[in-house]
Order: C-alpha cells, then sequence, then structure tokens
C-alpha cells in the first residue's frame, strides 16, 4: 500500500512541476554584444522595481529572433537589424526593434600583428582574407607571420554586419581553407585571437582592449581616408560597420518589457550602455 | 518465492517501460521522417558530398562524417592499449587492499560529465598540442586526444570488468601448469576475456562517437575540411567539424527557417544515430556472447 501511495505521488508530482513558473518572469535572450548591458540592467530592476528577469547569450543574435518568433522569450537583443528573411518566418507576428545604443564592428587582429604595422585594411583586403587567399602577414603590408582566420559563426550580429560591409547582398562564396576555425560570442572570439598570437577576427569596437593583447585596424576607405572605430566615427557613420544594438519586441513592447526597455532608454540605462563601451543612443539634441 | 506485487504497482511499471519503448519509436520516427525531404531531393549525396554551405545549397555531410571518424580513431588508439594495459593492471595485480579505491576512482573518472572534460581541454590539452609546435589550437587532433582522456575510464574499468569475469580455475590451471605472472595472463586470462575486452573498445568508441561538447569547444568547428590523401596526417592539426559539433552548434535553431536546411540537420543526426546504434548493439552483443562463456 505504501509502495503505490508514493508511486502515486510521484506521478502527480511529475505532471504538476511543468505547469509551476511558467510565466512569471520576463526573458531576454540574444547577443552577446547587448547582452552585458541587459544583464546589469536586471539587477538594478530586480532591486529598484522587483522585476524579475533572466538574459542568455545563447545563439547570438539569430537565436534571440528565432526564440523570440517562437514565443520562448520576451525580448530578443540583437545587434544587426531584423533580415527580410526573418520575419517572413514569422508572417502572423509584426516585430518592433528599439534602438537603445550604437556599436560598430572592429576588424580585430593579434597584438603582435597590429605592432608589426598591420593597422589598416581596405575592403578588398578583407576579402581575400577570409577567403583564405592571404597565408602570410606580410603580403598585406603587415610583419612576417602566419595568418589564422576566426570567423564568427553565420548568424551573429557582428558577423552579418561585416558580411554586408564585404559582400553587400550576396552570401560569402563556398570556400575552405586550412588555417580558419569558427568563434561563437564575443568573449570566446576575444581569447582565442589574443592568445593565438596572429589571427584576425570580427569583434565588437568594444570590446577591443590594447592591453588584452588585441588591436583594432582601421578601416581604408574608396576615397582613400582611414577610418578608425571610435564614437565620432561610429556616431556620424563614416566608419562602414557600425550598427545598432536592440531590442526586439513582438509588437509594441508591453508590460514587465516596456518597463525594460523604458528603463535601458532612460538616462541611467543610458550610463550602462556608456559603462559597457558602448554609444548611447542619442534620443535628445545636442 | 516472488510475488508480483498488487496489480497497480504492476500496470504502472508495465506503463513506464513501455513509455520508454515508445520515446526510442518516437525518437526514431522523428529522424526519419523529418530527414525523408534532404534525402529525397539530394539522395546519396546528403552522405558523400563533402560540402555543406546552406547559403549555397550545398547540404553534405561527408566532411563531418570523416571528422568524427578522425577524431574517434585517435581516441581509440590512444585509449585502448593505454586502458587495456590498466585494466590488466587493475584486475591482475594490484593487491586487493587497493583494489576497491582504484576501482571507485577510476568509475568516478568515467561518470564525470563531458562539459567538464570540455573546459579541461580548452585550457590544458590545447595548449599542449600548441606548446608542441603542431600548429592551431583547435583541431582535430585536440579534440581526439581529449575524448582519449574520456573514453580512457571507460575502456579500463571495461577490460577490468571482462578479466575479472575469467573463473578462478582457468588462473589455478595456468598456476598448476608452471606458469608465471606473465604468461598466466597473456595465455590463461586474456585469450577468454577477448570477447569482453572488444566489447568495451567498442562502447568507448561509441561514447566517443556521440561526444558533443567537449568536442565542440576544441575542434575548431571549421566547415567542408576533407583534406586530400597526401595531407591527411598533417591536417590532423587544422581545424575541423564532426557531426556532433555541427549538431550543437547555434545552426540547429537557424535552420529551422528553412524547411530544406532543416532536414540536412536531421539527416546529420540521423546518420549519428545509425554509426552510434551500430556501435552499441555489436558492443553489447559481443559482451553477451563472453558472458555466455
Amino acid at each position: 500500500m505504501k509502495a503505490q501511495h508514493s508511486v502515486l505521488c510521484l506521478l502527480a508530482s511529475i505532471l504538476l512541476t511543468g505547469r509551476v513558473g511558467a510565466d512569471s518572469m520576463l526573458k531576454l535572450q540574444g547577443s552577446t554584444t547587448v547582452n552585458p548591458i541587459c544583464a546589469e540592467a536586471a539587477e538594478v530592476l530586480l532591486k529598484e522595481q522587483n522585476l524579475a528577469c533572466t538574459v542568455d547569450p545563447q545563439g547570438g543574435s539569430a537565436g534571440g529572433l528565432s526564440a523570440l518568433g517562437d514565443g520562448l522569450v520576451d525580448i530578443a537583443m540583437t545587434s544587426k537589424p531584423m533580415s527580410d528573411k526573418e520575419k517572413a518566418r514569422y508572417p502572423s507576428l509584426t516585430f518592433v526593434e528599439t534602438a537603445i545604443g550604437l556599436d560598430a564592428v572592429a576588424i580585430v587582429v593579434s597584438r603582435p600583428v597590429f605592432d608589426g604595422g598591420m593597422t589598416s585594411i581596405t575592403r578588398e583586403q578583407l576579402r581575400d582574407l577570409f577567403e583564405g587567399k592571404v597565408t602570410r602577414w606580410s603580403e598585406i603590408g603587415g610583419p612576417d607571420l602566419a595568418v589564422f582566420v576566426y570567423d564568427k559563426e553565420p548568424g551573429r550580429g557582428t558577423r552579418e554586419v561585416f558580411d554586408h560591409f564585404v559582400y553587400g547582398k550576396e552570401p560569402p562564396p563556398l570556400v575552405s581553407f586550412r588555417n580558419y576555425a569558427q568563434v561563437g560570442g564575443n568573449e570566446e572570439t576575444r581569447t582565442k585571437v589574443a592568445a593565438h598570437g596572429s589571427a584576425v577576427s570580427q569583434l565588437s569596437a568594444s570590446w577591443v582592449e590594447a592591453e588584452k593583447g588585441l588591436g583594432a585596424l582601421g578601416v581604408k576607405l574608396a576615397d582613400g581616408r582611414e577610418v578608425r572605430p571610435g564614437e565620432a566615427t561610429i556616431r556620424d557613420g563614416s566608419y562602414p560597420m557600425t550598427r545598432r544594438l536592440n531590442l526586439v519586441t513582438r509588437g509594441a513592447p508591453e508590460g514587465g518589457a516596456r518597463v525594460f526597455i523604458d528603463f535601458i532608454l532612460s538616462p541611467k540605462g543610458q550610463d550602462l550602455v556608456k559603462k559597457h563601451g558602448y554609444l548611447p543612443i542619442a534620443t535628445q539634441g545636442p | 518465492m516472488h510475488s508480483r506485487g498488487t496489480s497497480v504497482t504492476w500496470t504502472i511499471s508495465l506503463a513506464l517501460s513501455f513509455l520508454a519503448l515508445a520515446f526510442l519509436a518516437a525518437m526514431t520516427g522523428f529522424l526519419v521522417l523529418e530527414s525523408i525531404p534532404a534525402f529525397r531531393a539530394r539522395g546519396i549525396q546528403v552522405v558523400v558530398d563533402p560540402f555543406w554551405s546552406p547559403p549555397h545549397g550545398r547540404y553534405g555531410a561527408l566532411s563531418m562524417i570523416y571528422g568524427t571518424t578522425v577524431v574517434s580513431v585517435i581516441a581509440l588508439l590512444v585509449a585502448a592499449p593505454l586502458g587495456i594495459l590498466g585494466g590488466i593492471q587493475l584486475s591482475e595485480r594490484v593487491r586487493s587492499r587497493w583494489r576497491p579505491w582504484l576501482k571507485a576512482g577510476v568509475e568516478l573518472l568515467a561518470g564525470i560529465p563531458s562539459v567538464v572534460y570540455g573546459l579541461v581541454g580548452v585550457s590544458m590539452v590545447s595548449r599542449l598540442v600548441e606548446a608542441s609546435g603542431c600548429g592551431a589550437r583547435d583541431s582535430l587532433l585536440t579534440a581526439g586526444l581529449l575524448l582519449s582522456v574520456m573514453i580512457l575510464p571507460t575502456v579500463l574499468t571495461l577490460t577490468d570488468d571482462a578479466l575479472q569475469a575469467v573463473s578462478r580455475p582457468t588462473r589455478d590451471a595456468c598456476r598448476a601448469l608452471g606458469l608465471d605472472d606473465t604468461a598466466t595472463i597473456l595465455h590463461g586470462v586474456l585469450p577468454p576475456a577477448r570477447a569482453g575486452i572488444a566489447a568495451a573498445l567498442l562502447l568507448a568508441l561509441g561514447r566517443a562517437l556521440g561526444e558533443t561538447i567537449a568536442v565542440f569547444l576544441v575542434v575548431g568547428r571549421a566547415d567542408n575540411r576533407l583534406p586530400p590523401p597526401r595531407e591527411l596526417l598533417s591536417a590532423l592539426s587544422d581545424p575541423g567539424q564532426t557531426l556532433t559539433s555541427k549538431l550543437g552548434s547555434t545552426e540547429v535553431f537557424q535552420s529551422f527557417a528553412d524547411p530544406e536546411h532543416r532536414s540536412a540537420i536531421v539527416g546529420l543526426a540521423l546518420i549519428l544515430f545509425v554509426l552510434t546504434a551500430l556501435l552499441t548493439w555489436s558492443g553489447r552483443a559481443l559482451l553477451r556472447g563472453s558472458e555466455a562463456r
């Protein structure tokens, strides 16, 4: 009798646990670039307004949008504009992208490459580099070190901004070469490029720290100007790989999502954006 | 005299066991049905095409099958000799005072979650590979070596089990014939344990084949790497891709946007499922065979 009783209780509890705690939390998912801002905002909001949030940098911008469209999360954090293809996946939904900050994609190299003279790059050189046509940095004006390419995985906001700059609307060509590996989020990219010693990758501009073994390349534009990623060049758009950081919702933000987004857009929230190295979105004129 | 218990308990137990079978059937059904579109569109190309590039409509698994094979073979080549020798030591040479501790230790290692091995791999193993001058940190070789560390305890403990299963009379007979320790092991104990050891290797290989997190972290995730024969050896220290590292990546979620892409991804899972099932069944069959003796 006792054994039957326990088995029945166990079954009942298994069936019930699925129902508990499903809807009470505000869920965010997406870009590792936007993540630090939202993670800290979540802490502040919990303390000040008792709003509980979970912030998950799984899957980057594309992962976040997927989860948002599937109804698994309330807000997607993205570092790239939503593409028509992505919108077409969910024809019954209207997505609203609220810009909360500005950032740029930097072409980052290991410090020895930067110190050895490789400080800027043209679009064509970038294409050759990421297609495996350049094997030593000396071929494009750098030191005599072997090139290693760490490519951001497709779907990441950083990667899509890069592809858009280098290839426009065409997909990158199908190439395969030996000195190539893929990286995921910003943290992994930074660690691997710095540790390697002569590598290149795409990284959010604010994540580049010289003392951590990285150098950000300037981009040589078609008219001969060289633009380095910095506050001025990002704001006026002269640096070609600038992007807005967005919080995306299904329809206009409401409830907990509205509270969260309003907070990020408030002066306190924008301070958080600045604190993590990004540029605040200029909502008021000078 | 065993009682079957009351009919309620019996019914619930029966229902739960059928639940397990139903789950297996559902999973197999899902894998087969969802990947049919990919196989229908491309037929055998899904398996033999070395190029995987969704933007270009290429969904070939060959480079990944190659990667999975290479990584598993490296793991087995390192873990098999060490594991078998270690198992022999544990079974035949270790004094009974220490045996319980060592056996417990090995089984503990065999049970450590793979993500822990992955993190260890990222910090230690890839540094070793780089220091030895073999090239990039993340590579098929790094993944293979990390996997060998993971499956070594499994090979060791199963070899020990196989040897322990050899009966006392067999060992006594060897002693009676005047054989020393080494001869006893080589000619008396190992031969009957052959099937059990082969099963151990197959099961360990099955685990290596399916390992995702650890491989994902250190294999480099470079698609379309299928080196020409003359580069095979040197390409071991280049980044690559395995079936599991592809399935463990975010591409799986992105593939849901495109039915063709999604079907191909499930096809990869099916290939992996079939390979692992074949290995596991052969391993179990061998184990049953050896125990029957």
